[in-house]
Formats: structure tokens, sequence, C-alpha cells
């Protein structure tokens, strides 16, 4: 895969995440938050653990079984889990739809 | 599958099925504990493991906890209990299930045993307490102590200083949700069942961490539960789950390979 279709699908992951966590966090009255590849899902959104296993069902209907969420949190601890960014998963997004076309 | 309607609830749910597809899977239901706790807790512990392994794992949010809905009042133990029989029911879940709890989560496990012996195939409570008077009573101080000092904004500066600035808002939280429910009051009035836990028939499984103060109970259990295994983990508090996953794993998929009658189809 070239970078330039690597870094285009960032750019649309990046979008099609940023629409799921707006449901999420307008059910918080927060939906004018920014999101950026650099924003952390804890500091930044103010998002619980609980709301990213809501984010994975949400993945889950959009991209099947391709993308696995939970295998993803699996390999990481909790501190990880709290200093996630959006980048992170949206690389991880890529790199799962690119492995199972 | 994220919200599924249970009674007077919108319960907040996962489930990850068996990897290698089985309906006769055993059935595993996560039960979260309290103020602070969710599903998230199994989701990044035991929940993918146990999937991977062949198990059928459901995980859900208590009332008034995570994504399930958040009541104003009704927080016995017995509510919690009729909350779960409502959502296996929604479910469609009849065969008896094994129900893993954690701190409160166990006492609910407990009291499903107990007051519906028919839907449990196996109580796991890890660091739990049978919801028995004395539970009661170990409930009111904890929970009236929550409510009173997790208001106070130095409690949380300090929680926050010593701690870190996700416990500090998960106690936030907590203290959120003992302001707006009635919670702290209901628990300890909850219905309990006897000390001699003669009213728990099923296989029991109780997993303690050594330091805790909880595991005082091993010598009792054995005493009065006739099929009762437990393990005590040295130099351990009471986060079991979060500190010590790999062995909590490992523990419950022996107990549940164990206890799980082979599968029968015919009826």
């Amino acid at each position: 895969m070239s970078i330039e279709t690597t870094a285009a699908s960032e750019v649309t992951v990046l979008a099609d995440l940023s629409a799921m966590l707006r449901v999420l966090l307008d059910e918080y009255g927060l939906d004018d938050a920014e999101i950026t590849m650099d924003t952390t899902f804890h500091d930044d959104l103010e998002l619980e653990s609980v709301d990213l296993v809501a984010l994975s069902g949400q993945l889950r209907e959009s991209y099947g079984e391709r993308v696995n969420f939970a295998t993803f949190i699996a390999a990481r601890d909790l501190e990880e889990i709290i200093a996630l960014t959006v980048g992170e998963l949206v690389r991880y997004i890529v790199a799962s739809l690119a492995e199972q076309p | 599958m994220s919200r599924v309607r249970a009674g007077e609830l919108d319960v907040n749910v996962q489930r990850l099925r068996p990897t290698v597809p089985d309906d006769d899977a055993p059935i595993v239901v996560c039960v979260h504990g309290l103020l602070t706790d969710s599903l998230a807790s199994y989701y990044f512990t035991l929940g993918p493991a146990f999937a991977e392994r062949g198990l059928d794992v459901l995980m859900y949010d208590l009332r008034g906890h995570g994504r399930t809905t958040r009541p104003a009042t009704g927080y016995h133990l017995e509510q919690f209990v009729y909350d779960l029989v409502a959502l296996l029911d929604a479910l469609d879940i009849t065969r008896p299930v094994h129900v893993v709890g954690n701190s409160f989560g166990g006492s609910v496990a407990y009291g499903l045993a107990a007051a519906r012996p028919e839907r449990v195939a196996s109580v796991i409570a890890i660091e739990a307490e049978p919801p028995t008077p004395e539970w009661t009573q170990h409930m009111a101080e904890g929970l009236a102590d929550a409510k009173t000092r997790l208001a106070i904004d130095e409690v949380i500066g300090w929680i926050r200083e010593n701690h870190g600035a996700h416990t500090a808002r998960l106690s936030k939280n907590a203290s959120k949700i003992l302001q707006v429910t009635s919670m702290a009051e209901d628990i300890p009035r909850s219905a309990t069942i006897d000390p001699d836990l003669s009213s728990v028939q099923c296989p029991v499984f109780a997993l303690f961490g050594g330091d805790s103060g909880l595991s005082a109970q091993v010598s009792h259990f054995h005493r009065v539960l006739a099929n009762c295994r437990t393990v005590v983990l040295p130099d351990q508090g009471h986060s079991v789950l979060v500190e010590r996953t790999a062995e909590t794993i490992d523990l419950i998929l022996e107990w549940v390979r164990e206890t799980s009658p082979a599968p029968v189809r015919a009826r």
C-alpha cells in the first residue's frame, strides 16, 4: 500500500471514528469537542472505560469482525488505555482493514 | 448489541461469543462491583480471554452504573438480583449460568443462587461476601463513609494527589451516584440470606486477596457449603481482578470446565 493511500485511509477512518464519538459525546452534551489524531479519550474527551466498550460496539457495526477492538484493548494495561489517543485507534483500524480486505 | 430492555431498565450489555462457535458453550455472566465499577472491568480483563477459550461471556452494567439506566431509587440487593433475572429472560438465556461476581457483584451472584437456584450453574465470587446480615452492616458503614467523604472537594483533591487523576474522576462519579440515588440507604436494608448459607446449594468458587480481610470467611465457607473451593492469593489486596488478571482467568476457566456438565441436547 502506498503512503498516499494510507494517509487517505487515516483521514477517512478519523472522520468515521469522529462521527461515532460524537454520538457517544452527544449523550453527555459534549458534541462540539474537537477531535484530532492527538485527542486522548480519557483526558480530552472525558470518556470512561465503559464508553470505550460502547465504542467497540459501534466499530463492529461499521467494520464488522475485521476490526477487533477487544483484542486491541486486551494487549494494553489500564495506564495505556487511559493514555490512548484517537490516532492510535485510527492507525489500528487502518492496519486491520489493510490486512483483511 | 449494546442496550437491552429488561424490566424497567435499558441495560448496557456486551456479549462475547466463543471464538470457535459452540451452541453448548458454558455461559458466564459477569457482575461488576459498586460505584466506580462497570462492565469495562471485565471487558478489559477476563472477557476476551474467556471467549477465546470457548466460553460464552455476558457482561452488563448494573442499575445506576456505567451506561445502564440510573433510577433514583430501588437499590436493594434483591432488586439487582431481579434485574439479572430480567436480563437473562430478555436474552432468552434459560440454561443455568456461571455467575462471576466481583466484590458487590459477588453478593449479587450469591443472592441469585439463593433466590433462583435453577438459573445458576455455579457462583464464582471474587473478593466478595454473601448477602448476610453481617454484610449489610459492612455495606452500611462503607457506603455512609463514602457518601460523606467523597462529597468533600479536599478529599477528591487528596485522591488526585495520591492516586492520580483517573481515580479522582472515578471517585467523583461515585460521589454523584451516591448523591442522586438512594443506593447508600437501600443496600444496607437489603433482604439477606441466612449466615449458614443453606440457601446456596450450587457449587461455589471463592477467590480472595490475602491482605483484604475478606479471606477470613474461608473456614466458614468450607464448614457450611457442600461444594466449595477457595483460593487465597497471598500479598494481594481487594483488586484481585485487575491486579491478578492472568491467575484469575486460569483459575476460573479450570473451575468452569470442572463444574460444567457434559452438553445435554435432548430434553
